[in-house]
This record gives C-alpha cells, structure tokens and sequence, in this order.
C-alpha cells in the first residue's frame, strides 16, 4: 500500500468523526432554536398539569438545583479527600484511595439510581426528592472531582512545598497559602466540569429525585422537583403530540448550551492556568 | 479539624462502596436464592408469571456495545491518527474540540436524535415495522463512545516518543509501515484502555439506548437478528423501576441486573487501569 493511498483510506474511515460534531449540534439548533422562542415566550404555566405548554422555568431551576447541590455536597468531600491523600496518607491508602475512585468511576449512573433508590427513598424514607437526587448525583460526581484535584495538587512543583515546610509553615498554612494560590484554576476547571456531568446526568434521577409535572418550584427538600432532563425524556416519547416534540428539542437546546458553558468556562480556566 | 475533615471525607468515599454493592446485594439476595444462576441462561422475562430469565437482557447488552465498538473502534483510530499525524496542528485541536462537544451532549439528547432521526431512516430504508432495534441501539452507542475512543488514542499516539519516530524514519519506513510497526504497537496499551472504557460506557448507558431498543424481552432469533426490538439490561432497569413495589421478588430481579452490570463493569474498567499501569510503570 503506497502512502497516499494509506492516507485517503484513513481520512475516509475518519470522515464520520469530523462530519458528526457539526450535524449534530446544527441539527439540534436547526430543530430547537425555533421551538425555543415559541416554548420561552408564549409559554405560561397555566397548563403545567401537562407539562407540554409551559415555560420551561421551573425545569430549568430544577436541574440547576439538582447541579449545586450536587457540587455543594461532593466539593468538600472531594477536596478532604485529596488533602488525605496528599498530607495524611500512606503509599498503601494512596493507592486504595485511587483504586475505589477508579472503580467508582467504571460503575454506570443508573446503578447509583439504583442504589439510591434503596438506601435513601426507601429505607432513609426520603422519598422521591430534591435531597435524594442531589446526593446521588453528588456520588456520581465525586471521583472525577477527587482525581481531578489530586492531579493538581500533583503538579504543584515540590520545591514549592519544599520551601514552605522549611519556612515552618503548618498544614492549613501551607494549604491556605501555598497550595490554593497555586491550583485553584485547576481545582475550578474539575469543578465545572463536574457540574456539566451533573446536569447531563438522567437515569440516575429519573426514579429518585424528578416528576413529570406538577411542580414549579420545591417546597422543601424533600419534595420532588421537575428537571430539564427528565422532561427531555418524557416529552421526546410524546409522538403523537408535535408540539411535545418540539419542546423537547427546545429543551435539548437549552440543556446543550448550559452544559457547553460550563465546558467552555473551563476550557478557559485551563488556559489561565497554562499562561500563568 | 483539618486532620478529621480530611480523615472523614476519605472514609466516605469508602462508605459508598461499600454501602452500594452491599445493598445491592442484599436486595438481590432473594432473587438469587431464588433461582440460583439459573436464570442467567434462561430467556423468559414475564415479571407477572415470575419468571425472570437475565439472558435475553445480557445478550442486548453485549450486541448493542459490540456493533458500537465495531464502528467506534476503526472510526476513533483513524481519527486519531488523522488528527495527530496528517492534520497540522491548529486542525488537531480543532478535532478535538469537536470531540469534546460530542462527548458533552447529554445522553438524553442522544435519545432524542435517536428517536427522531435514525430511527424513521432505518425504518424507511430498512423495510422494517418498527425503528426500534439493537442496530439502532449500536449505531447511537457508536456516537457516543466515539470520543473516548479518539481521545484516547490521540493522547497515546502523541506519548510515543519523537526518537522511535526519528529512528523509524531514517530506517527508511513508509509512512504506513510506521504507523503499523512503530506507532500503533507503541500506543497500544493506551489505545487498549480506551476500548475498554468505551465497552463499559456503552454496557451502561441508558438513556439513549432505552428511548431507541424497543424494550422487549426475546433473544434476537436467530442469534444475528439485529432488527427486531430487544432490551438491555440497562434499558429493563430504566423502564420497569418504576413499576416495580420496593421488596418484591420483581424489584430484586432489578436489583440482580443492576448488580451484574455494576460487577461487570468494574471488572472493566479495573482491567483497563491495571493493564495501562503495569505497562506505563515498565516503560523507560
């Protein structure tokens, strides 16, 4: 095989990777953004019995409640353990600590659903609520968050470390001043990015923490609450109702710039971190 | 303070671990006392009959991430090795931005592009009653798992030190006998790992697959029949939760896909992070 036949033959097996991120986003906006309007501005919550005509308001709030609650509940934990890591532990825990969060990691959402779904609504008698769906996503979020903050403390040179033990400096010195200063954009970059796989998170909510309808905004945190993607779900099998069809894209729309946001927000952080 | 803080939270994530496979467990427990393994092989699913047969679920299961992988795996390479070794460099991030916002579209909007667009086309072109099928199921997952699989490749093939490329090239090596001598083999065990990470992605996926499998419970017949509605066990999970009353025989049966897809996926993913440890441990 000469090397120019090698390469075509490459390039066409590679066309679909090229050609599928720009169809899909276009023909999602192509089909959203018009429903988007229609859905935004005429919608009321008159007719949330249904959930079909209304403004797509409380899902939204919903999912972004679900969100930082999620990061809220997972962030110290995350960070905890990565100073455990990093101060406290032996080679042994180390290992152990990045084995579970490997293994955490492999493990699909839906069994997190799962498993939230017997230990908190059933047996802590939490029912299907907001509390229930934040700490189960919180769950899914926290190895990325862990692994994502022990890889910056990492790479924070150790001569900087170096130096501030020989100045004498304690633990929470040396975090406060030393190791914050130096990887909180990495710690923020993991950090949203943990907060994009919130919300793009579905199964595991789907029985735990959402409803379809009927719920504008949580009473407590123990009451369900209506989510941009659950509700995405929903009316997507509402074939024979054009109109849920349409929304459905409105709030895939939606959905896809929230999470590019955060994304984006991100990549941003990422680039602060590698000029400074 | 800080030492409990620190002392606490690595406990919990010990906790969950612990506490999600032995609940799991435990609800499972009576389905498996139940039948034994038995129903492993077996493919009657009709949870009103009690009879609760895993096979036709698993087999899903596998079919639908072997065709995404099938077309996943040529697909991801090529875009790897296009976007590292022929591309110039301001294209290579341009394909992996690409890929980072195909990785970030939410599963659920997979489902719905599914539902509305593949499906009607398999329909149509296919002659078929129904969309619903494990090919469509496989063809989503492909999407999905496909920048897994090139990122991960990317990342490889870009480890590979510029002295092997130097020493392939002054040896005289075409550029494809480099990219099949030198290249591939180097990047290997990085391109190992991405494979298996996309195989356990694409067995636990459920939104996208539930919305486009058609969720019902027959072994394909024969074997190769990609073109009828079938389920997995994800997609099983997904839809009948809701129905099924907390400690009954059909809520453990659940509980028992749930727990076999979580032991095979950790076997996975360990797998992938054992091997590409050992092997960047031994490298120079």
């Amino acid at each position: 095989m000469n090397e120019r036949c090698a390469k075509t033959l490459t390039i066409m097996l590679a066309l679909p990777a090229l050609l599928l991120p720009a169809a899909c986003l276009l023909y999602i906006l192509f089909k959203g953004i018009p429903a988007l309007d229609w859905a935004m501005l005429s919608g009321s919550s008159q007719d949330a019995a249904f959930g079909s005509i209304s403004a797509l308001w409380p899902q939204i709030t919903g999912s972004l409640l679900l969100m930082l609650g999620a990061c809220l509940l997972a962030a110290p934990v995350a960070l905890g353990g990565t100073l455990f890591y990093a101060l406290a532990a032996n080679i042994r825990q180390r290992k152990a600590l990045l084995g579970i969060m490997h293994l955490l990691v492999g493990i699909p959402p839906i069994v997190y659903g799962l498993c939230g779904l017997i230990v908190l609504v059933h047996m802590l008698h939490w029912g299907i609520s907001l509390l229930t769906g934040m700490v189960i996503l919180a769950v899914i979020i926290l190895p990325m968050l862990l692994m994502n903050s022990v890889n910056a403390i990492k790479r924070i040179p150790s001569e900087k470390t170096a130096a501030a033990r020989a100045l004498g400096l304690s633990n929470g010195q040396l975090i406060r001043r030393v190791w914050l200063p130096a990887a909180w954009p990495a710690l923020m970059t993991g950090l949203l990015l943990g907060m994009a796989r919130a919300l793009s998170e579905t199964a595991p909510i789907l029985f735990t923490a959402t409803v379809f309808s009927g719920v504008s905004w949580p009473d407590s945190l123990f009451s369900p609450v209506t989510s941009l993607q659950t509700h995405l779900f929903y009316l997507a099998q509402e074939g024979a109702n054009a109109e849920a069809v349409d929304i459905a894209w409105a709030s895939a729309v939606i959905l896809i710039i929230l999470v590019t946001a955060l994304s984006f927000g991100a990549s941003a952080l990422r680039n602060i971190r590698m000029n400074g | 303070m800080l030492n409990l803080w620190m002392r606490t939270s690595a406990l919990i994530s010990l906790l969950v671990v612990v506490v999600m496979l032995g609940f799991l467990l435990q609800q499972s427990w009576p389905y498996w006392q139940h039948d034994g393994l038995n129903p492993l092989l077996s493919g009657d699913w009709y949870p009103y009959e009690h009879l609760f047969g895993l096979a036709a679920a698993i087999i899903g299961s596998f079919w639908a991430a072997l065709i995404a992988l099938a077309i996943a795996i040529p697909t991801g390479l090529a875009a790897a090795v296009m976007s590292t070794e022929i591309l110039p460099g301001p294209w290579r991030s341009l394909m992996r931005s690409g890929m980072e916002l195909l990785a970030g579209i939410p599963s659920v909007v997979y489902g719905l592009l599914g539902l509305w667009i593949l499906l009607p086309l398999l329909q149509s072109n296919l002659h078929l009653l129904t969309g619903h099928n494990l090919l469509a199921a496989g063809l989503l997952l492909s999407v999905m798992v496909l920048p897994t699989i090139m990122v991960m490749t990317q990342d490889a093939l870009c480890e590979v030190s510029s002295h092997q490329r130097d020493t392939a090239a002054s040896l005289g090596m075409g550029w494809s006998a480099r990219l099949w001598r030198v290249l591939l083999p180097q990047a290997w065990p990085g391109i190992r790992s991405g494979i298996l990470l996309a195989l356990g992605r694409a067995l636990g996926e459920t939104m996208a697959v539930m919305l486009v499998v058609g969720s019902m419970d027959r072994i394909p017949d024969p074997w190769y029949n990609l073109l009828a509605p079938a389920q997995t066990l994800t997609s099983r999970i997904g839809r009948e939760i809701g129905e099924s009353a907390f400690g009954s025989m059909h809520f453990s049966a659940l509980m028992a896909c749930g727990l076999l897809l979580a032991l095979i996926t950790i076997t996975i993913s360990m797998l992938a992070h054992i091997r590409s440890d050992k092997i960047s441990v031994n490298r120079p």
